[in-house]
């Protein structure tokens, strides 16, 4: 039995893009079961990124989004690989609900419609 | 005297679920200081206010979203 899952990573904005993607190879390789021999399925690099606030005195963030498919038991490990990790600054995972890659919500309200951007 | 029912803005787009990773159009749903709308203000319908709830939460802790907006220590 294999489920869908999302993870964000937050890598140290410090690391280098090549860094960045043997941490990810080595975390996906946890992954990996008999039953599922190719678990992830898709891999967006946001790159470097402002966080919102400072998290253990970083400014910036190197953002990575990965999906993937896996036994749930083989969640725990992974999650702790990545906890270990000091230069994962912050990650989350959730189960995907199901609906792939999403359009971005584009809201449109009644009172504004001006072109978008103007905050 | 009956107001004009609002529609809500997300069934409107046509979108089932509210993505957690689209900060922009989430911070459209919270106050100037970060804290999310309340569906008597943003319209949205039961079902998409409880999405927006999760999705605001969750961009919080990956730092798209501030706690509160405009603290500086």
């Amino acid at each position: 039995m294999t489920r869908k899952y999302e993870v964000v990573y937050i890598f140290d904005g410090a690391l280098s893009e090549e860094q960045v993607n043997t941490h990810l190879t080595r975390f996906h390789g946890l992954l990996t079961s008999p039953e599922s021999p190719e678990p992830v399925t898709q891999v967006s690099h946001w790159g470097k990124r402002q966080l919102a606030f400072r998290i253990k005195r970083h400014d910036t963030g190197y953002y990575v989004i990965a999906q993937f498919k896996t036994k749930p038991d083989l969640m725990k490990e992974f999650e702790r690989a990545v906890k270990l990790e000091e230069s994962v600054i912050r990650h989350l995972t959730v189960v995907n609900e199901g609906e792939g890659p999403r359009a971005p919500v584009v809201p449109k309200s009644s009172d504004e419609d001006g072109p978008e951007g103007d905050e | 005297m009956r107001r004009p029912s609002k529609t809500c803005p997300v069934c409107e787009t046509g979108v089932r679920v509210v993505d957690y990773k689209d900060d922009r159009t989430l911070s459209r749903f919270t106050t100037e200081r970060g804290k999310i709308l309340p569906s008597r203000l943003s319209g949205m319908c039961s079902r998409h206010q409880r999405q927006l709830s999760v999705a605001v939460k969750r961009a919080r802790q990956l730092a798209l979203l501030p706690f509160i907006r405009g603290y500086t220590r």
